[in-house]
């Protein structure tokens, strides 16, 4: 495979990349000591979808996150500390010690609110993107559920809502077939996702969310396609979220999946370097694949000495 | 003129001081604008006039996402029954919002629909309860001088805020002093007219019970003291409080159908500072008729009433 990581953008990416994952790692380590108090929903495997929709936004768009929120922020913010900081409740973490993990947001990096309730972020959104229309402000809103929250009424009526007042948003549907411990054939009927968005007016679209050239390119169209067309555009990412285990007890003595919702991932260790699964669900073995073994642990080995560094 | 002439026309007046204000909601430009509540403010005011779908629940974070981009809003709503819809916005949203204490102002309007005969839905009647879960500002407007107090200085003010008309008096000849003898700070109360018989406080939308009630005490030789109590949840009672240990005689009327009654809390800061103050309590308790097409309207007996005055009060205290 002839490897797309190349130039100096190509490295900018992968070290960010690699980044959000052994940050992740980092906060996990202290997280199973028991250094946290707030619930925090860890997002392993799911860094590619945060780093391409944070590299799309420009200067006057906004993000508006929900509960799993960790991977957007550390790629918003440049300081791993700073996201430690705010776990820890300090007030030099980013949302000043007030915010803790499921609400974090930080406006000076563009993301103002963060909701914990499924389904909420999406009007709260709307009317984000209204005042901006309102101000005559060029931006684009970028919103961010998943295949839980779109159950709620709210996605359909903010749809609605965003196709008839014009407003330029595009809604990240992050698909881990989870809500809870429920897969979704356990909970609901299949939810056409494009058909539903053509039936209202909107854009839809989707992207392998382990890929991240991908992400990068479809989410810089997607933006454009919100500003161009003014409406909402819904784009479907599928992840695999790491961390999931299998418990062994008297009811399952062959073992049980449970899939990873949230708190310390027991499974997921630093020692064992950054990549999670070695197949193609892991977005930073696919990367490896790409560039090498030996390039990609020597950038390995950079990332995690600069934010142990940080952090000292 | 009527109440709903004066609620419309002091709307208008307030809004033209902020054309920037953005006003939406279901038929708000469109039909009889909400029965008339927000005829005319498209054309005369210079706001942005936004004819929504129904979808309450979003509208309600819309409002407060427009509040946090800086953009004051107003959403009308044609019955509160639908802001039980909204209620995760109304908490949660609401939480996250008043931490960052943004400038912005969003205000929403829902008519209370106490003109009764809706059946067993479509007569909630119980706006305490909506400010209650997360201490919302929320104030009733019943007369001339409230609409002008309260429409005028908090329709469009920094913060967020629920103000409710009551659908049952739209069409009633407005009550319309041209002055109070006192009120609270934050137009939390409006004491209408002082007197030193017997002090009738009207909770809720009780205020057309209790001018009527004090017509007749006034007919009868009494002299009465009139408050109207407009804030949804606890406020500082202060001269109220004043008042009713002055009289020593106190009519509660309220006409929530809510089991927490804002007048309870009331009686209980008076009677922390004074138990031997008299006291008539007139309320609301729940019954199968409330789920059938009725009258839906705390009914008093005045006759009633001015007899529990003439042997209870009086043997205590006249």
């Amino acid at each position: 495979m002839k490897s797309k990581i190349n130039g100096k953008n190509g490295e900018k990416l992968l070290f960010k990349l690699l980044r959000l994952r052994i940050g992740q790692q980092i906060i996990n380590e202290r997280y199973k000591k028991g250094d946290f108090k707030p619930p925090i929903h860890l997002a392993f495997g799911h860094e590619a979808v945060a780093l391409a929709v944070s590299e799309a936004m420009t200067a006057n768009d906004q993000l508006i996150l929900s509960h799993r929120n960790i991977h957007y922020n550390l790629a918003r913010s440049s300081s791993l500390k700073k996201e430690i900081d705010e776990y820890l409740l300090s007030p030099d973490g980013l949302g000043g010690g007030q915010l803790g993990s499921m609400n974090l947001a930080c406006a000076e990096h563009g993301v103002p609110y963060t909701s914990s309730i499924l389904g909420n972020n999406l009007p709260v959104s709307a009317g984000f993107a209204l005042a901006q229309n309102q101000k005559k402000q060029d931006g684009v809103l970028f919103v961010v559920t998943g295949d839980g929250a779109m159950e709620e009424g709210s996605f359909y009526e903010s749809i609605v809502f965003m196709k008839t007042f014009k407003l330029p948003v595009v809604i990240v549907v992050e698909d881990n077939g989870w809500s809870l411990a429920t897969r979704i054939p356990e909970r609901r009927s299949n939810i056409d996702v494009a058909g539903m968005a053509t039936a209202l007016g909107a854009t839809s679209c989707s992207v392998a969310g382990n890929d991240i050239h991908a992400c990068v390119e479809l989410f810089a169209v997607a933006r454009e396609e919100a500003r161009k067309t003014v409406g909402p555009v819904v784009v479907t990412t599928s992840v695999t979220t790491f961390g999931y285990w299998t418990m062994v007890n008297d009811d399952h003595p062959k073992g049980k999946f449970i899939n990873y919702h949230a708190g310390p991932a027991k499974t997921i260790s630093i020692d064992d370097g950054p990549i999670i699964e070695k197949n193609d669900e892991d977005p930073l073995y696919r990367l490896e694949c790409e560039i090498g073994t030996t390039h990609f642990a020597g950038v390995s080995e950079r990332v995690r000495t600069a934010l142990e560094e940080e952090l000292s | 003129m009527t109440y709903i002439q004066r609620l419309n026309s002091q709307i208008k007046k307030t809004l033209a001081e902020h054309p920037d204000t953005v006003v939406f909601g279901q038929n708000v430009g469109t039909g009889s604008c909400l029965s008339g509540l927000t005829r005319g403010i498209e054309h005369e005011t210079g706001v942005t006039v936004l004819n929504t779908p129904n979808a309450e629940n979003t509208l309600v974070g819309v409002g407060f996402g427009m509040m946090m981009g800086g953009v004051n809003s107003i959403y009308f709503m044609k019955q509160i029954d639908f802001l039980l819809l909204g209620l995760d916005h109304l908490v949660n949203t609401y939480n996250f919002v008043r931490l960052k204490n943004p400038e912005a102002s969003f205000t929403i309007v829902p008519v209370i629909v106490d003109n009764g005969y809706q059946g067993l839905q479509s007569s909630f009647n119980s706006f305490g309860d909506i400010c209650s879960i997360a201490r919302i500002d929320g104030f009733t407007v019943t007369n001339g001088y409230d609409i002008d107090k309260i429409i005028g200085q908090k329709l469009v003010a920094p913060g967020f805020r629920i103000i409710a008309p009551s659908q049952r008096l739209f069409g009633s000849e407005l009550y319309d002093p041209e002055s109070v003898t006192g009120h609270g700070p934050d137009y939390e109360w409006f004491h209408y007219q002082s007197g030193n018989d017997v002090l009738v406080i009207c909770f809720n939308y009780t205020l057309p019970q209790g001018l009527s009630l004090v017509e007749t005490m006034e007919s009868k030789g009494l002299s009465a003291s009139l408050a109207g109590v407009n804030r949804q949840t606890p406020a500082g009672w202060g001269a109220l409080i004043d008042e009713a240990r002055r009289v020593r005689k106190v009519i509660i009327l309220d006409d929530t159908k809510s089991v927490n009654r804002l007048s309870n809390d009331f009686l209980a800061s008076l009677y922390v500072v004074d138990n031997n103050v008299s006291v008539l309590n007139i309320g609301r308790d729940f019954n199968t008729d409330w789920l059938k097409p009725q009258k839906d309207e705390l009914e008093i007996d005045a006759d009633a009433i001015l007899k529990y005055i003439g042997t209870v009060f009086t043997e205590k205290y006249l």
